[in-house]
């Protein structure tokens, strides 16, 4: 009967109507802006020089990469991932941070975590957390320490390109994040004796609360044009708040605020420009649901028991390790079965 | 308008029926020859009955049926027959246009015999793109119990109209056939299920159906999604069932409909006129007059739109069928078949070539519009690897082609290109490691073919013996007992087994169109070969009792 169908032509015709991957790529860069607008008003220019060195690199290592693996450079470049995951790592970093660290983490990213399983689609990894994972486990001095806020340093930038740190840096509680401070106030103090005693430098919590609101803007462009579904970041915050709202109840002197978990670190905006790494999520919608609510509940976790102050990192690679066994048990019903067939092995 | 009842997913491609559903449906012009391929339906091919030189009128059967998955095929015009080949046979118009009809019959009184008969011998087949032949559709009594007839005028395709421009003009005529169908199949309820982007069509029914009888005709619009006229979307639509993967829609009581199809039977039972002609939507911006024509049969695609204005150097790609799930041609000379429901012209600008294909990113929006909710990028995985027992795990069976998977994709990949490769790979597989069992069955119809032919040559022996015998003497006669009960009870179970053979052809020949089907052809006839060797036996047998029962009779009187 098919015999009037003409194979090995395009057979579906019609399918020029949706933005291409590489404008999703450029959605997602743009919706970044407002959040790196608001870091670097606060944090100083070293925000956007972190981006910038990213940058280059980036795109210098996917070129070399993609050179050595005989793959077309032009074309792949084209499609912006690779300068997606140098603005994510460099948003990541303390501000101003020394060139070669910036090039470890890229190399790490690009090279390792994404170019060596495949390339694009291929990375079972999220790059830009493989790269700050592995900074932040090799180089936890300098991962640690954030220029206190309305610090346009220019001897930090000097700093930045000999590769050293700048000496107003090394001053260590002057440069702590809200979640580091709140986690290293030791077991007897309690929380409401911590925030009296005015920890922070003038600011840092209110800088922090601007960045995290213009991550979520961002994000919500995103879901407005429909470059990312809300499953992920909803699941996600959904069970950041839930766990961290029981652990508030449960001992509210002890515990940090659910707000507070919500408004510092990177939260929002790996909930909405990390974990919606559509290669290394999961791909069912009921899968996406599982992945977010795990990373959110892990979050929490690691922030409340675990050694590091933030968490997103680890947590979103700890689920993308997850992934294929969430798809193995997240296959939805196909109409016209009784039951689906989750799970199951041939 | 909304319904409660939904199916998930599904796209909202541009329309584009403004194009073809202005104009009013009219006739093609009659063609000088016509090229008619032996297949145009699903199953086997047709066999030829006609020879170079014969002179056919309109309607005069040229090939027959084989096997049960089969069709007739008809003259579309009045000629000589130029040329028979084993895959098409050509016939020269002499311009006359004489017909050759069927007695008209009057299906409310008719026997539903007489009715299946007429729906084989006039080689209707569904003209909604599938190609099932009709008379087996139609014979689900003897299986199923069927509540519901759908008519399926969703039309739900881009460009094409033919569905909306037949019901305009033959919403009456529509329904009657829908009516006989009902009344074959046993259904009580008819539904209409349409897309409410034909307001003209829509209107016409609710006339025509205010007139409908025995059978009042229920319509339901639905808001348009491609692909609502899926067979198993529609019923989820508009009844809420859920036909179970791998069955039909008859297994939840259901049939589904095309409108053409159910205006040919019509034409069929009541003009006595075959399928002929069918209705063709011509669209494309590459033609000036598009719209909706009544085609013959075996018309050249070419000649066709050239006298609608084809533009040589705008045309890019003809498409036959619609742009989501059709097929662009390779060649303009090609005739239109059952099948042609649509041919659309396209310019490059209209319908570009797919931008170059690039890396899946997971991103899932195939997931979310698949109308089956199966997982389009896991299958894409799976299928660039080859894992054809992983495909099958994640139902690729259960995929109808509908292509919004592709039509979604910002990769550009073409998934539902890979998902028919793999599945006739996977076909291809079925029957390699089935080979044994094919041989076995041939071997068996070989058996049954001698078994049947000696039975038969048994038959005419014994009954020249008899009439010798009859003339002289009775005294020698049958001393032999004859098993009449055994026969009878033999024959009876070759009859159940040729209709259990019947009975699986049927579904999986609907279940899945492309499978091949030569194997249970196979054991159909070879269980039918095995029925009239029991039916010579046992007339033999029923004759010789005759033929001594009245000596016997004689002697003790």
């Amino acid at each position: 009967m098919s015999m009037m169908h003409a194979s090995g032509v395009n057979d579906a015709p019609l399918t020029t109507f949706v933005p291409p991957t590489a404008s999703l790529m450029r959605w997602v860069i743009v919706a970044t802006l407002p959040g790196i607008a608001t870091m670097s008003y606060f944090f100083g220019l070293g925000v956007l020089s972190n981006i910038l060195i990213a940058a280059v690199l980036g795109v210098a290592l996917e070129a070399a990469v993609l050179r050595l693996r005989k793959r077309p450079i032009r074309v792949t470049l084209n499609d912006a991932s690779a300068l997606l995951t140098a603005i994510l790592l460099g948003v990541s970093l303390p501000p101003a941070s020394p060139w070669w660290l910036i090039g470890v983490g890229m190399i790490a990213a690009i090279v390792v975590g994404k170019q060596l399983y495949g390339g694009l689609g291929h990375n079972p990894f999220n790059p830009a957390m493989i790269g700050y994972a592995l900074l932040l486990v090799s180089f936890p001095t300098y991962m640690t320490l954030w220029a206190p806020p309305q610090e346009l340093l220019p001897e930090g930038l000097w700093a930045q390109i000999t590769g050293t740190l700048p000496t107003a840096q090394l001053d260590g509680l002057s440069g702590a994040t809200p979640l580091d401070a709140f986690k290293h106030k030791g077991e007897a103090v309690l929380a409401s004796e911590f925030w009296a005693t005015n920890p922070l430098p003038d600011g840092t919590l209110n800088a922090w609360r601007w960045v995290a609101l213009a991550w979520l803007a961002g994000g919500i462009l995103l879901l407005v044009k429909r470059i990312i579904s809300w499953h992920i970041p909803v699941a996600m915050l959904g069970s950041v708040l839930l766990l961290a709202t029981l652990f508030y109840l449960s001992d509210p002197s002890h515990f940090a605020s659910p707000l507070f978990h919500l408004l510092t670190g990177a939260t929002l905006f790996g909930a909405f420009f990390i974990a919606t790494d559509p290669v290394s999520a999961a791909t069912s919608r009921r899968g996406k649901l599982l992945y977010g609510a795990g990373i959110g509940a892990l979050i929490i976790i690691i922030r409340t028991f675990g050694g590091y102050p933030d968490a997103v990192a680890f947590a979103v690679l700890l689920m993308n390790l997850c992934v294929p066994l969430l798809d193995l048990y997240s296959v939805p019903r196909p109409t016209g079965h009784l039951k689906s067939s989750r799970g199951e092995q041939p | 308008m909304s319904n409660a009842f939904d199916f998930p997913g599904g796209i909202h491609p541009p329309e584009r029926k403004q194009r073809s559903n202005q104009a009013t449906l009219i006739d093609a012009p009659l063609p000088g020859r016509v090229t008619l391929p032996l297949q145009q339906h699903s199953g086997q091919p047709a066999t030829p009955c006609v020879a170079p030189g014969d002179t056919v009128k309109v309607g005069s059967v040229i090939a027959q049926r084989e096997g049960m998955i089969s069709s007739h095929l008809h003259a579309s015009i009045s000629g000589t027959v130029r040329e028979v080949s084993t895959t098409q046979i050509i016939i020269d118009s002499d311009g006359q246009d004489e017909w050759n009809r069927l007695p008209s019959i009057d299906w409310q009184r008719a026997a539903p015999n007489a009715l299946f008969e007429r729906l084989n011998e006039s080689g209707i087949v569904g003209l909604g793109g599938a190609g099932f032949p009709t008379h087996i559709k139609a014979r689900v009594v003897e299986r199923h119990t069927i509540h519901t007839l759908v008519i399926n005028a969703a039309e739900c395709e881009p460009y094409i109209t033919a569905d909306d421009l037949t019901l305009r003009h033959y919403a009456s005529d529509v329904l009657e056939g829908a009516q006989i169908i009902a009344k074959l199949c046993g259904a009580q309820h008819i539904v209409i299920g349409i897309e409410d982007n034909k307001p003209e069509a829509i209107e016409a029914l609710r006339q025509a159906i205010q007139k409908s009888q025995p059978i009042t005709v229920e319509l339901k619009v639905i808001s348009t999604r491609y692909p609502s006229g899926g067979e198993r979307q529609l019923i989820k639509r508009l009844l809420d069932l859920n036909v179970p993967s791998g069955g039909l829609p008859a297994d939840v009581g259901v049939l589904c409909h095309n409108p053409g199809t159910l205006l040919a039977i019509l034409h069929a039972v009541r003009d006595g006129q075959p399928l002929v002609s069918r209705v063709v939507t011509l669209t494309g911006e590459a033609i000036s007059q598009p719209g909706n024509r009544w085609v013959r049969l075996g018309t050249s695609i070419k000649e066709l739109l050239e006298q609608v204005g084809l533009d040589h150097t705008a045309l890019h790609q003809v498409i036959q069928g619609g742009p989501m799930m059709g097929a662009p041609l390779l060649t303009l000379d090609t005739p239109v078949t059952k099948l042609t429901n649509c041919l659309i012209a396209a310019t490059i600008v209209e319908l570009p070539p797919a931008p170059v294909e690039s890396p899946c990113i997971r991103c899932g929006e195939c997931e979310s519009v698949c109308p089956v909710s199966l997982l389009p990028q896991q299958l894409h995985w799976y299928a660039r690897a080859n894992d054809d027992a992983k495909m099958e795990r994640y139902h690729l069976f259960d995929c109808i082609e509908c292509g919004a998977c592709s039509y979604v994709c910002p990769s550009h990949i073409p998934l539902v290109v890979d998902y028919r490769e793999a599945k006739s790979r996977i076909r291809l597989q079925r029957i390699e490691t089935a080979k044994a069992e094919y041989a076995k069955h041939r071997f068996e119809f070989r058996q049954a073919r001698l078994a049947r032919e000696e039975a038969e040559k048994q038959a005419r022996k014994e009954a020249r013996k008899s009439q010798q015998r009859r003339t002289p003497t009775s005294a020698v006669a049958s001393s032999e007992k004859v098993d009449l009960r055994g026969l009878r009870i033999a024959h009876a179970a070759a009859k159940a087994s040729v209709k259990k053979a019947e009975k699986t052809l049927a579904r999986v020949a609907q279940e899945d169109p492309k499978q091949p089907l030569d194997d249970l052809e196979m054991q159909l006839a070879t269980a039918q070969e095995n029925l009239k060797a029991a039916e010579s036996q046992l007339a033999q047998a029923k004759e010789q009792q005759a033929a001594s029962a009245p000596s016997q009779s004689e002697e003790s009187s």
